[in-house]
C-alpha cells in the first residue's frame, strides 16, 4: 500500500469528521438525529458495497447479520454492564465470527444461491431469534446507554451523543475498509469480482478471499446494526424486517455499488424517502393503504430506476459524459 | 400411528403448494438464468385478482381460472417489457451479474406496494370450496380436510399437465431446447425470445395456482407469499434449480422436513429446518439431490 495515499486518505477523513463536528453543534436536536441515522445508513451500504460492489457477491440477508450485531450489543450493555464503545466493538466482532462461519456454507456460491440464501436468512433469522427466551421474544430488549458523560457538560443532549458516536464509528469504519480496498486483499477482491478464473490461476485462493470479504461485510454490518438499536433504544425481530435488507441494496445500487465514496448520499437519500414519502401524503392524502405503501413503493421505484438508468452508480454516469 | 398419518398426509398437501411455486422458480431459471424474487409478488397479485373474481362471481373455481390466466400474462407481461429491456440495456460493469436479480427485487417492492395501493395492508381470506375441517381418523380429528386433498389432486394434474407439455408436445420440445442450449436452439429456427416469454408465462399461471391453493388455508396479504417464495427457492436448490422433477422432488424433502419437525418436535421449528436443510444441501451436495446436469457454473 502507498503510504502517501494512506495519509491523504486519512487527511480527508478527518476533515470530514471536523466539518460534521462543526456542524453538529449548529444544528438543532431532530437534524442531529436524523444525522446519526444517515451515519449508520452509510456505514451498512458500505458493508454492501465492499461485499457486493468490490468481492462481487450479493447478499439480500444484511439486515440479518445487523441484527447479530444489534443482539449482541444489546445484550452485553445490559448483563455484562460494559461501557456502550466496548458493546459496539463486540457486536462487530461477533457478527464478523457469524459472518466467517455462514460464509464457509454459503460464500463460495455465486449469484443466485448466495443471494437466495441470504435472503432465507433475512427471513427466517428473526423467526428463530424469536425462539430464545434470552433474546426477549417479540417484545425483544431494550438497549439504553445511559446519558452523555458529564464532562461533556450540561446542554450535551443525548441526540447530539448519539450523532458523536454514529458519526465516529461510520467515520473509522469506513476509513478502514476504504485502506483495505486499496491494499492487496482489495485488489485480490476486485480480480475475483472482475474474473474469477483469472483470479485463481494468479494464485488467490478464491473460496478463502470470499469467505473473508463476506465475514469483514458482516462486521461492519454488526457494527451498523448495534447503532441502529441504539438510536431506536431496544432492539426486537421486527426491527429487521426484509424491507431493511432491501432498502440497503437500493441505498448501494443508487450511489453505484462499486463506489466507496457515494454512501453518505445514499445513507442521506435512505433517511429522506421516508420524510419524502410523509410530505406527499400530508399535501395530497389517500388511503391508509397508499400512505403504508409509499415509502416501499418510492425505495422500489428508484432501486428499478437505478438499475435501469445508472447501473454502474451517478458517478459513473459522470464519467462517461466528459468523454 | 394417528400423527404419523396426519403428518405424512399434511406433508403431502404442503409439499405440493411449494412445488408450484418451485416449479414456477426453476422454469424462470431454466430460460432467463435468473431466480425471479419477483413471483412473490406476481402471485400475491394474481391471487388477489382471483379473490375479486371469487367475491364478484361467488365461485372459487371460476376465481381459480381466471388467476391462473392472469397469472400467465402478468408473467409474459413482466419478461416482455421489463426483463428484456433490462439485459438489453445493462451489458457492462460489475453489475451485469447483480442487475437482473436486483431488477426482480425492485419489481417485488413495487408489486407489493401497488397492491398496498389497491387492496390495503388488511388480511383478507377466500372461502375454500370444500370443507377445510379435518376428516375423522380412528375416532379422532386430524389436520388433513377435504381441502387438503383437492389441493393434492389439483396440483397432481397440473404437473400431469407441465409433463404432457414438456414432453409430447413440440412447445415443450422447444422449452427445453432453449433452456439446453439457446444458442443452438436459435440455429435450428427456434424463436428463443419468445420460448422464454412463455416460460416465463406458465412460471407465473404456476405462482397464481399456488397462491389460490395456499390461500384459503391461509391469509391474503401483500407480503402473503414471501415465505412460500422462499420455501421454494429452498425446494429448487434441494432439486438442483435446473430440474423439473427435482423441484417437485424437492418441495416434498422440505415439505415432510418441516412437517415432521413442526408435528414431533416443536411447530416453532418451522424456519430452523427449512434453512438448516438448504446449508446442509449446499454443504454436502450443492448440485442438489436430484440435478442431472453436471457442476453448476453462473
Amino acid at each position: 500500500m502507498n503510504n502517501t495515499s494512506v495519509k491523504k486518505r486519512s487527511f480527508i477523513f478527518l476533515a470530514i469528521g471536523w466539518v460534521l463536528l462543526l456542524i453538529g453543534d449548529r444544528v438543532d436536536e431532530l437534524v442531529l438525529s436524523q444525522g446519526a441515522l444517515v451515519a449508520t445508513y452509510a456505514l451498512a451500504i458500505a458493508s454492501i458495497i465492499l461485499l457486493t460492489g468490490y468481492s462481487g457477491q450479493l447478499s439480500l440477508g444484511h439486515g440479518a447479520l445487523m441484527a447479530v450485531g444489534a443482539y449482541v450489543a444489546a445484550l452485553t450493555t445490559n448483563n455484562l454492564g460494559l461501557p456502550p464503545v466496548i458493546a459496539l466493538v463486540l457486536a462487530t466482532f461477533t457478527a464478523g465470527i457469524f459472518g466467517l462461519v455462514l460464509g464457509f456454507s454459503v460464500a463460495r456460491l455465486s449469484g443466485p444461491y448466495l443471494a437466495g440464501t441470504t435472503l432465507a436468512l433475512a427471513v427466517s433469522l428473526p423467526t428463530i431469534a424469536n425462539q430464545f427466551e434470552i433474546l426477549g421474544g417479540e417484545q425483544g430488549v431494550a438497549f439504553d446507554i445511559g446519558l452523555p458523560p458529564a464532562r461533556f457538560g450540561e446542554d450535551f443532549s443525548l441526540y447530539k451523543w448519539f450523532f458523536w458516536i454514529c458519526a465516529l464509528a461510520a467515520l473509522i469504519m469506513i476509513w478502514f475498509i476504504s485502506n483495505i480496498l486499496a491494499s492487496r486483499y482489495g485488489r485480490t477482491f476486485r480480480a475475483l469480482r472482475d474474473n474469477p478464473v483469472a483470479a485463481s490461476l494468479a494464485g488467490i485462493n478464491t473460496g478463502r478471499v470470499k469467505v473473508l470479504a463476506f465475514a469483514l461485510s458482516s462486521g461492519v454490518a454488526g457494527l451498523a446494526g448495534g447503532l441502529l438499536v441504539m438510536l431506536i433504544s431496544g432492539v426486537s425481530p421486527s426491527a429487521f424486517p426484509l424491507s431493511l435488507s432491501f432498502l440497503l441494496l437500493t441505498g448501494a445500487v443508487v450511489t453505484g455499488v462499486y463506489n466507496l465514496k457515494g454512501v453518505m448520499l445514499g445513507g442521506l437519500i435512505l433517511v429522506a424517502i421516508p420524510e419524502i414519502a410523509e410530505s406527499v401524503v400530508s399535501r395530497i392524502g389517500g388511503s391508509e393503504g397508499f400512505t403504508v405503501a409509499l415509502p416501499g413503493f418510492l425505495v422500489s421505484a428508484l432501486l428499478i430506476l437505478a438499475v435501469v438508468f445508472t447501473p454502474n452508480g451517478p458517478g459513473h454516469l459522470l464519467h462517461k459524459r466528459k468523454h | 400411528m394417528n400423527q404419523f398419518i396426519t403428518a405424512v398426509l399434511t406433508s403431502l398437501s404442503s409439499g405440493a403448494i411449494y412445488a408450484l411455486m418451485s416449479i414456477s422458480l426453476v422454469l424462470v431459471w431454466r430460460s432467463t438464468r435468473v431466480v425471479n424474487f419477483a413471483q412473490a409478488g406476481q402471485a400475491v397479485f394474481t391471487t388477489f385478482i382471483g379473490y375479486e373474481v371469487t367475491i364478484r362471481t361467488g365461485s372459487y373455481w371460476v376465481g381459480l381460472f381466471v388467476a391462473v390466466i392472469c397469472g400467465g400474462l402478468v408473467g409474459a407481461i413482466i419478461d416482455r417489457f421489463f426483463m428484456r429491456p433490462i439485459f438489453k440495456r445493462v451489458k457492462s460493469g460489475p453489475i451485469v451479474m447483480i442487475a437482473p436479480v436486483v431488477a426482480t427485487l425492485g419489481l417485488l417492492g413495487l408489486i407489493q406496494s401497488v397492491i398496498g395501493f389497491i387492496w390495503g395492508f388488511n388480511y383478507v381470506s377466500i372461502e375454500a370450496p370444500v370443507s377445510t375441517q379435518g376428516y375423522k381418523l380412528f375416532g379422532t380429528v386430524v389436520a388433513f380436510s377435504p381441502f387438503n386433498l383437492m389441493v393434492l389432486i389439483v396440483v397432481t394434474i397440473a404437473m400431469l399437465l407441465l409433463t404432457l407439455l414438456f414432453q409430447k408436445t413440440n412447445i415443450g420440445l422447444a422449452l427445453r431446447a432453449s433452456a439446453f442450449s439457446p444458442e443452438i436452439a436459435r440455429l435450428s429456427g427456434i424463436k428463443v425470445d419468445a420460448v422464454r416469454t412463455l416460460g416465463w408465462a406458465i412460471a407465473g399461471a404456476a405462482g397464481g395456482l399456488a397462491g389460490m391453493l395456499y390461500v384459503p388455508g391461509s391469509y391474503l396479504h401483500p407480503n402473503a407469499m414471501d415465505v412460500l417464495l422462499i420455501f421454494g427457492f429452498i425446494a429448487a436448490v434441494i432439486g438442483g434449480l435446473d430440474s423439473l422433477f427435482g423441484a417437485v422432488a424437492g418441495a416434498m424433502v422440505l415439505g415432510f422436513a418441516i412437517n415432521f419437525a413442526a408435528s414431533y418436535v416443536s411447530y416453532k421449528l418451522v424456519f430452523t429446518t427449512a434453512f438448516a436443510l438448504l446449508i446442509i444441501v449446499l454443504l454436502v451436495k450443492p448440485n442438489g439431490l436430484f440435478s442431472s446436469s453436471k457442476g453448476r457454473k453462473d
